[in-house]
């Protein structure tokens, strides 16, 4: 190992011996060296990778392209202050409007039971239809949540409605 | 009467092999570790269950809670492209030697006017003291341009190389206006394609997403490769 064994046996007469010092280093020190130095590490490097997460926005300089929404299948969500949630069914006149967050129970079970309905009427889950309607008071964070939503439930078509912003 | 001796053994212990299993260790964590990318100001990302790995070069907007813009412009040989293209089409007249120093700094964040003092200060602005590049209303929104530099830089390779490295990494605490003005910048100059930087989080248990990574199949319902 690390220290040099010396041969203590042999003598030899007539000659000066010189005095031997052990070369046996302790290493103690430099095994806590070591340890801190990785539990330092370990302790320092954050293991959350950052992701990256697709976005598309439509083209909004052809006016002539229409999408034609059935209004049962459509679902408006506006994203207001201190991530609350308000939405409503169907189209804007007489809608009612009730209030939801960004929980599990709350808007993915909307959007969960708005799409089997969607299933049931029309024979399509696909053809449902999520409004997304930013307000003023609404951070970043409350846009990649919905948009988030959208990936986990599966919802083909989504609209991002910011033009009175 | 004779006692019974214990045989005394030395309670040294070789160390050396524990030494080397440490330094092993420690190597091994320290090059398995990715080095953080830099950053212009430290923001904290909102989290989304995508798992695409952030690419390697990209064109990073970074958006603080403040509303604050800043740009980094990938990769060295590119950026003083795009430097260079910028200087020409907004008329900014700064020398050769005023690009090499404003391509030294790894983000912009100071309106285009300023930045031709900017780079002849004594000692570099610090990030917290930039007020940003201005996105406040559409007609001096100032990213409109940067991105019109980006895209005359890139437009001779494919399209979708550069939709992959367009990257937006605002705040939770952004306001969403601020983001879409980021958004309309992008539009302008018909990117209509971007990323966001997210941290990852486990797919909900149950979600269709989740039932469908399980499946082995994407949301179109095709079996991935």
């Amino acid at each position: 190992m690390a220290e040099i064994t010396t041969n203590t046996t042999t003598k030899q007469i007539g000659v000066k011996r010189l005095n031997k010092k052990s070369t046996k280093v302790d290493l103690t020190p430099m095994v806590d060296l070591g340890f801190l130095l990785i539990t330092f590490f370990v302790f320092t490097t954050t293991m959350a990778k950052p992701t990256v997460m697709n976005v598309v926005v439509p083209n909004d300089k052809d006016s002539t392209i229409h999408d034609d929404v059935c209004s049962s299948c459509a679902l408006t969500v506006m994203l207001d202050k201190d991530n609350s949630i308000k939405y409503f069914e169907g189209s804007a006149e007489n809608a009612i409007v009730k209030e939801t967050n960004f929980s599990a129970e709350g808007i993915r079970k909307i959007l969960v039971d708005k799409k089997q309905a969607v299933k049931q009427a029309r024979g399509n889950a696909n053809e449902m239809v999520l409004i997304i309607k930013p307000m003023l008071q609404s951070n970043f964070q409350n846009f990649v949540d919905i948009t988030d939503e959208v990936a986990i439930n599966g919802i083909k078509k989504y609209y991002i409605d910011d033009a009175e912003l | 009467m004779g006692r019974a001796k214990l045989p005394r053994k030395s309670t040294n212990i070789d160390m050396t092999a524990m030494c080397d299993v440490a330094f092993l260790l420690l190597s091994f964590f320290i090059m398995a570790t990715k080095q953080k990318p830099p950053e212009a100001v430290a923001v904290q990302a909102p989290t989304s269950v995508s798992s695409k790995a952030v690419p390697e070069k990209s064109i990073l907007t970074t958006l603080t809670k403040e509303g604050k813009v800043f740009i980094m412009l990938g990769d060295d040989t590119k950026k003083a492209a795009i430097l260079a293209d910028i200087n020409t089409t907004r008329g900014l007249g700064l020398t050769p030697a005023e690009l090499t120093k404003l391509g030294r700094m790894q983000f912009i964040g100071m309106p285009l006017g300023t930045l031709k003092g900017l780079v002849n200060l004594s000692s570099p602005l610090p990030a917290d003291k930039m007020e940003g590049i201005p996105i406040a209303d559409s007609a001096t929104n100032e990213l409109v341009d940067w991105y019109r530099s980006v895209t005359n830089v890139y437009s001779g390779g494919s399209s979708k190389a550069l939709e992959e490295m367009m990257l937006i990494k605002g705040d939770n605490l952004a306001k969403y206006p601020a983001f879409k003005n980021v958004k309309y910048a992008l539009k302008k100059n018909s990117l209509y394609k971007f990323r966001i930087v997210t941290n990852s989080e486990i797919t909900p248990v149950g979600s269709e997403l989740y039932n469908n990574n399980r499946a082995g199949v994407d949301a179109a319902g095709e079996k991935l490769k």
